[in-house]
């Protein structure tokens, strides 16, 4: 589903990432793990077209692909986008609509779906979250682990193929952190969506993921089954 | 006897003139706007002022044994001046720039014998059909005349009251705008002015052509402080001299402006003064209680305010609105000119940027009518000031909501629009409304460009209600904050209410 060949980014004189090259199968959750500064966030963004890189080649499914060093036309950029969700490690929600119109803004405004269709699915998403009864409230009177919740329901509303999550728990205390991984841990056992994970939550990767890479100064310096790789 | 009472004449003559023998002669200090133009005081081609009332000033000051100073001021607050000492900074002794003779001002002013008889001309262009003081009547067919006349003089009062809502009277400090105005841009149909300004405009602009007879003779008088009965004794006698032994004739032919009236004018003032109170001009704009009057066209003045403010800034929003967008989000090409555009408006006066719409674009072929200039006007330059409201607000929202909104698939087009537009709009409120509160009284420079808003409206009405100055000046006053107040209230209103959909407390 995503394979990423080789990518090189620099930063002036520091090389953020310096050959990276995996692989995460379709429907698979891949744990990223490693010390802070390895550069696991800025693959994330480049995967998802945020950042450019300079060498290297990203394909997603079939039909996408990035190459370093080329700017990506906005055809890709929205097909890429259009496949692949994130979820951020600050929510990122939009502070002026509730919940429900939080959900609602990629089928609406990326997709163009009518209004009371995305609204049912977005209810649904609000709801398998556990998030039902909030769906009238604006970001700002959620708590974080709840905000977070509704920003994974936003990612899902628009049906990607895949969704990178960047450090989705970092920014919560561990209960609220706890939610939003339970949240994770089910949309995982579905199988139907492939899930790049940012995380320092080793307790989850071994659980929940298929497959973990460790990356190190921009470089996979382990990779393999969480059995073997996190011992 | 007789030679006691010589001698007598004599010692107080040299009494009198002492002065001018130990030093310098005293000024006489005359208050002029040589704005006002030609041919009461104006600057000839090489740069040196001339005109009737310069020659005028020259003789009496002679007469009285004093030096002429010119000292200039704005022509409707000359009066004004002579409220402050003598002995002040910038004083003046006397107001002589074709002065009318009106109750308004004798109420507080003195005032000398007159030393011109003028009276009121219409003046038009060729193709206007104005033939006479009826064709400016409404007819079927075409708009109202437009008539421009210079703030505070007889001819306004008069066209007012005789023509009333009949005809668009508009006002302008400056006659040679007003003339400019009827004979070349043509968004006036014409003016009337006393027929000294008449005789030389006619002289100095090819397209200009007079109307009908001259009208409502009034005098031209000198106005002084009520405490220098001395000093207008003087000047009196000085005058009625100057009209028995021709000396005023001399000066009124090199300007062309001796007509039977000046002859009549001769005649009356052998004799005491006012010898004919039936030919001053009819005066009745003092009577009963002026109020009402005063306030309804207030009122009026103050809609134009409203409706300037309330068109010119949504424009002004939308401009400044496009203009941040393209400064935040544009290539280069498009940032470097509208940073341009901004520092330029920002830069420079509205005032000028409103001659500059109003009177120059016409050149070019754009002629636009006052109040549209108006609204551009404003709207142009506050869209400065409105653009780097939203710059600041597109800068205020966090990038990761643009970054959160692409990777939901929206275009970056629609990205702006419906997260990052939404969350600026919030983030300017206070600096937004508070634009518009100083664009609602910056709406009194369209003033200069013939609107009659409330600030015109004041000046023209203190001019004939002088008794009235301050009371006027409070009641305009509050007529601003009446205004104003309201939209400050709902500026906080709508503050709260962001606050609280913004998920903080206020």
């Amino acid at each position: 589903m995503i394979r990423v060949n080789n990518v090189v980014k620099s930063h002036g004189p520091l090389r953020v990432l310096d050959g990276v090259t995996l692989e995460v199968g379709r429907g698979q959750l891949a744990a990223l793990v490693g010390p802070s500064g390895g550069g696991k966030s800025t693959l994330l963004r480049c995967i998802n077209g945020l950042e450019p890189f300079q060498a290297g080649t990203i394909a997603v499914g079939d039909a996408i692909s990035l190459t370093g060093g080329v700017t990506p036309s906005r055809a890709v950029l929205l097909n890429l986008r259009r496949t692949v969700g994130m979820v951020f490690q600050q929510f990122n929600l939009f502070p002026h609509l509730s919940a429900l119109r939080n959900v609602m803004s990629g089928p609406v405004y990326a997709l163009g779906r009518p209004r009371d269709e995305a609204e049912a699915v977005a209810r649904r998403l609000l709801e398998r979250v556990g998030l039902g009864a909030k769906c009238d409230s604006r970001p700002g009177e959620l708590s974080g682990g709840q905000q977070q919740r509704v920003a994974i329901a936003r990612a899902l509303a628009v049906n990607p193929a895949a969704i990178l999550f960047d450090e989705p728990t970092s920014a919560l205390d561990p209960q609220m952190a706890a939610e939003v991984l339970a949240v994770m841990r089910d949309l995982a056992r579905d199988g139907n969506t492939t899930m790049v994970v940012v995380t320092h939550a080793i307790e989850f990767a071994r659980q929940a993921a298929n497959v973990v890479f460790v990356l190190e100064r921009g470089r996979v310096v382990a990779s393999g089954p969480p059995d073997e790789v996190l011992k | 006897m007789p030679a006691a009472r010589r001698f007598l004449a004599v010692a107080a003559l040299l009494l009198a003139a002492s002065p001018a023998l130990g030093q310098e002669k005293p000024l006489l200090r005359w208050g002029t706007d040589p704005i006002g133009g030609g041919p009461y005081v104006y600057e000839d081609g090489a740069g040196k002022e001339t005109g009737f009332e310069w020659d005028l000033a020259a003789y009496l000051a002679d007469k009285i044994g004093r030096r002429p100073e010119m000292r200039k001021g704005d022509w409707s607050k000359l009066p004004q001046l002579l409220d402050r000492p003598a002995d002040a900074a910038g004083a003046i002794d006397i107001v002589l720039n074709g002065y009318e003779k009106t109750d308004e001002l004798e109420k507080q002013y003195a005032s000398t014998i007159p030393y011109y008889a003028y009276r009121l001309q219409l003046l038009t262009r060729e193709n206007t059909g104005i033939a006479g003081w009826n064709d400016l009547l409404p007819a079927a067919g075409r708009p109202p005349r437009t008539v421009g006349v210079l703030e505070g003089t007889v001819a306004f009062s008069y066209m007012q009251k005789k023509y009333g809502d009949r005809i668009a009277l508009s006002t302008n400090p400056d006659v040679a705008t007003v003339m400019g105005e009827v004979a070349d841009k043509e968004r006036l149909d014409a003016t009337v002015q006393d027929n000294p300004a008449a005789t030389y405009y006619l002289g100095t602009t090819p397209k200009l052509r007079a109307a009908g007879p001259p009208v409502q003779p009034g005098f031209y008088v000198i106005y002084l402080r009520k405490t220098d009965t001395d000093l207008r004794d003087k000047l009196n006698a000085a005058i009625r001299d100057g009209l028995k032994d021709g000396t005023l004739q001399r000066v009124y032919r090199k300007y062309g402006l001796w007509s039977p009236d000046q002859e009549w004018l001769c005649y009356t003032q052998t004799g005491e003064w006012p010898a004919d109170v039936d030919a001053l001009p009819a005066d009745d704009s003092t009577a009963g209680n002026p109020w009402p009057r005063m306030l309804s066209q207030l009122a009026g003045a103050a809609g134009m305010t409203v409706l300037l403010s309330v068109t010119s800034f949504p424009l002004a929003m939308l401009l400044g609105m496009l203009v941040a967008l393209g400064r935040v989000y544009g290539p280069w090409l498009v940032r470097t000119p509208l940073g341009v555009y901004v520092e330029v408006l920002r830069g420079t006066p509205l005032l000028l940027q409103l001659y500059f719409i109003f009177y120059l674009l016409p050149s070019v072929g754009i002629a636009l009518d006052p109040l549209a200039a108006g609204i551009l006007g404003l709207a142009v330059n506050y869209s400065a000031y409105e653009a780097e409201n939203y710059r600041a607000g597109l800068l205020a929202v966090p990038r990761g909501q643009m970054e959160a909104a692409l990777s939901l698939g929206m275009t970056p087009l629609t990205a702006v629009r419906r997260v990052v537009v939404p969350q600026a709009v919030r983030v300017v409120i206070p600096p937004v409304t508070n634009d518009f509160i100083a664009l609602f009284k910056d709406t009194s420079v369209c003033s200069v460009i013939l609107i009659t808003e409330l600030t015109r409206k004041y000046n023209e009405l203190y001019n004939f209600n002088r008794g009235y100055i301050v009371e006027l000046a409070f009641v305009t006053a509050g007529l601003y904050l009446l205004m104003s107040y309201p939209l400050a209230l709902l500026a906080g209103a709508l503050e709260r209410r962001v606050a609280v959909t913004r998920g903080g407390r206020p």
